[in-house]
């Protein structure tokens, strides 16, 4: 599907979605409203030298889709907080993010816990209903969007694209009812480790129907954390492409949530997505660091399959210079001066992750023509 | 015309909006939410009060599908979900019959394409287990209206069905009305102690409904709304729906049921234990001493009573079918309501009270707390409440 990768429609084909004026104000500063540039950019739209220039005007056409945020906890308990005008209490509010050219956010649902925590399923929900509440609070700024064609429609539109997600599978407290339901309220990512139906030995009878049944309703499977013979499960089974929301080079920094070189090579071939995160424990402490293992993923599993994962707000410590979300430009400097194309660094931004998107939307529509809700338990396919 | 007929005749135009039926849960029990294996587009008169002929039969025009739960099940919210997904997927098997409903105008607008309006009520706040982002979620997903206790009392609540703990509502139990008022979910008062819907009567600025009640006045039975409970209804604008479950409306059921369960604790059993073991006993016992029947008239004489009280345009109608064991003679299942609009009719209701009674109310006061919403959505954010901070460690003292 990576011709679909990077069809944004201009302004003007657009509809309507509901009523909300155009805000030519919210765009970003140095992009005039009506022409954001679709498609992969002549070279001539970059202008040559000093890399920071060029990373901004590139990050203007293909913004950042940032694979894991956990702003949702972090405004828990900072009552009184404006993301639109700023708060210094977070690494991310508006006007970083527009600095940083951020244009859609994944946002955690993941539980400071654990996924091991009490009461699972309240406290997701609680999750869920404050991600929604902080949304509608800045309408100016956020849009909550559940398809590949809502981050469009709100990029179009200026607005930060909010998906849903991250949660933990323990969430669904062993049932296929509970993941129909966290994804009608808006749900598109599930962490599969931490539970019994994916642990070290791959998925259990149960998790291979969480998996499909998650191909059928368009939730993306994140398998960060999950064992080898998880990841190669799942990345057999879906049909939908596999997310890594905070996963780097294993052959670079021995982490246990990062993947080894045969992993990023089946995930490659399976076209899913790496994401990379921005932490000192996973990446290393300075930008190059980072850079190092991007250069190594997109090598292994290819440029169609890395991505960028902020984790900014989620109680980790990142690299110098990429302490919080207006950073992104230095980044991509330095993967420009490391002599990235720009189609390689538009697909690492945006390109990928819309193309897993609409992978997902067009995974579950061609499976709900095939196959009803199924309604088992954990307890009637594993034994416990 | 015969009164019959002329009830027919009036469901046609204002159908039944009935408070509360148990069929998602007796789909749980028997076919563990397998729709396949109990297709209620056909008769299922063997197995289930409800089904789609017998709700049309029964001239049905919206549902609140009850999404109850146990207490006692070990994650009462993961259970909730799992009854809420039930209900979107019969939504999406029978959309011929059944309509999604979230609104006053959605139900208007089912009646006018025929089909049932579907709604879903939460029964008990053990759904929401203490969390007003779980609240939030359960409206988000279509539930309007919850009823505060179910046969236990919650950490914030007392139930008409326990020992009284706290006295009514607590202040956290206050503060989860004020959110149900913001959010436009409908305060159910079934099932609560007295003091509970007098507390809750003070905290809303909503209209409360009763989603399955009857008159204490009529048969003393605690489930049943006491006189100065329905004295207040005009004021708060709200509504009784009058159940039809022998063991409350009917008091030589209520002393049968009370000696059977009297009879089963003799043996050292729960009195509702189901176990093979209590049922044998139950059959003998009810060998014994036959199980006194109610009826249509039982019921309109709580209605007449109700209304007496209430007021006409403060009563309402709510079944209670697959959530009980026992119905009364002529409202045996869902197709029965003809029968008790034909009983109405013969005592002198007038086909506008009776169209209040069926339709007209639960529409107003649904609509009502939308309106009560929207104001006070203006006004205030999402409630960032905790049951800690309110009342302390719940469950102490």
């Amino acid at each position: 599907m990576a011709d679909l990768q990077d069809d944004i429609p201009r302004t003007t084909e657009v509809g309507e979605d509901d009523g909300l004026p155009d805000d030519p104000f919210h765009l970003p500063p140095d992009v005039p409203a009506g022409d954001v540039p679709a498609g992969d950019l002549p070279s001539g739209d970059v202008p040559a030298g000093d890399p920071l220039e060029r990373a901004r005007a590139l990050l203007a056409g293909h913004p950042v889709a940032d694979g894991y945020s956990g702003l949702p906890w972090a405004l828990r308990h900072l009552p009184g907080h404006d993301l639109q005008l700023g708060e210094a209490a977070v690494d991310t509010d508006l006007p970083r993010m527009r600095a940083g050219h951020v244009g859609a956010l994944f946002w955690s649902l993941h539980l400071p816990e654990g996924p091991a925590g009490e009461r699972p399923v309240a406290a997701t929900l609680e999750q869920l209903d404050l991600a929604r509440s902080v949304v509608e609070a800045h309408p100016e700024g956020l849009r909550l969007v559940r398809t590949a064609g809502q981050v469009i429609d709100a990029r179009n539109r200026g607005r930060v694209a909010v998906l849903l997600g991250p949660a933990h599978g323990a969430a669904l407290d062993g049932s296929l009812a509970v993941l129909r339901v966290l994804h009608a309220l808006g749900v598109r990512v599930l962490t599969l480790a931490g539970t019994t139906w994916a642990g070290d030995s791959g998925l259990s009878r149960f998790g291979e129907e969480v998996v499909r049944e998650m191909n059928r309703l368009g939730v993306l499977a994140d398998v960060t954390g999950a064992g080898p013979a998880t990841v190669r499960r799942t990345l057999a089974l879906s049909k939908t492409p596999v997310l890594c929301t905070r996963s780097a080079a294993r052959a670079l920094r021995p982490h246990p949530a990062n993947l080894s070189d045969d992993l990023l090579a089946a995930l490659g071939g399976a076209k899913g997505l790496c994401m990379v995160p921005l932490t000192a424990e996973q990446t290393g402490p300075a930008v190059p660091d980072v850079a190092d293992h991007l250069d190594h993923i997109r090598d292994v599993a290819g440029p169609e399959c890395v991505g960028l994962s902020g984790t900014y707000d989620s109680g980790v410590v990142h690299p110098r210079e990429l302490a919080d979300a207006s950073r992104y430009p230095h980044l991509i400097a330095e993967l420009l001066r490391r002599g990235w194309s720009e189609t390689e660094l538009s697909l690492l931004t945006w390109g990928n992750v819309q193309r897993v998107l609409r992978g997902a939307d067009f995974a579950s529509r061609a499976a709900q023509h095939r196959r009803e809700a199924p309604t088992p338990r954990i307890t009637d396919l594993d034994a416990l | 015309m015969g009164a019959l007929e002329e009830a027919r005749e009036l469901l046609r135009e204002f159908p039944v909006v009935d408070g509360h039926n148990d069929l998602p849960w007796a789909l749980r029990e028997q076919v563990r939410y397998d729709l396949d294996a109990l297709d209620i587009a056909g008769d299922r008169s063997d197995r289930l009060h409800t089904d789609l002929p017998r709700l049309r039969a029964g001239g049905v025009g919206a549902q609140y599908w009850s999404v109850y739960v146990p207490a006692e099940q070990p994650d009462p919210v993961a259970a909730t979900l799992e009854q809420i997904d039930c209900v979107r997927r019969m939504l999406e098997r029978y959309p011929a019959d059944l309509a999604p409903a979230r609104s006053a105008a959605d139900l208007e607008t089912a009646r006018a394409e025929g089909r049932i309006a579907s709604l879903m009520g939460a029964e008990g706040g053990h759904s929401i287990a203490n969390s007003m982002g779980t609240l939030r979620a359960l409206y988000a997903l279509g539930v309007r209206y919850m009823t505060l206790t179910h046969n236990s009392n919650v950490d914030w609540a007392d139930s008409a069905t326990d020992e009284p703990r706290a006295g009514g509502l607590t202040a956290f139990g206050r503060e989860v009305v004020r959110e149900m008022n913001r959010l436009g979910m409908l305060v159910d008062l079934s099932h609560v102690a007295a003091t509970t819907m007098r507390d809750a009567l003070d905290a809303s600025t909503a209209p409360v409904i009763f989603s399955h009640s009857s008159a204490r006045a009529v048969c003393d039975h605690p489930r049943n709304i006491p006189d100065d409970v329905l004295e207040r209804l005009p004021a708060n604008g709200g509504m009784a729906m009058v159940t039809f479950v022998p063991k409350f409306v009917l008091q030589a059921a209520v002393d049968w049921t009370a000696a059977a369960d009297e009879n089963l604790r003799a043996h050292g059993l729960h009195h509702l234990d189901t176990s093979p073991e209590a049922m044998r006993l139950h059959r003998a016992f009810e060998e014994r001493h036959p199980r006194p029947v109610a009826t249509v008239s039982v019921v309109a004489d709580h209605l007449d009573h109700m209304r007496e009280v209430a007021g006409i345009d403060h009563l309402g109608i709510g079944g209670d079918y697959d959530g009980t064991a026992f119905t009364p003679d002529g409202l045996d299942d869902v197709s029965g309501y003809p029968n008790l609009l034909a009983e109405l009719l013969d005592r002198g209701w007038s086909r506008t009270d009776l169209a209040k009674l069926t339709w007209r109310n639960a529409v107003r006061v649904l609509g009502a707390a939308e309106d009560v919403a929207r104001g006070l959505q203006a006004g205030r954010g999402p409630s960032l409440a905790t049951i800690e901070e309110l009342d302390g460690t719940p469950g102490g003292s």
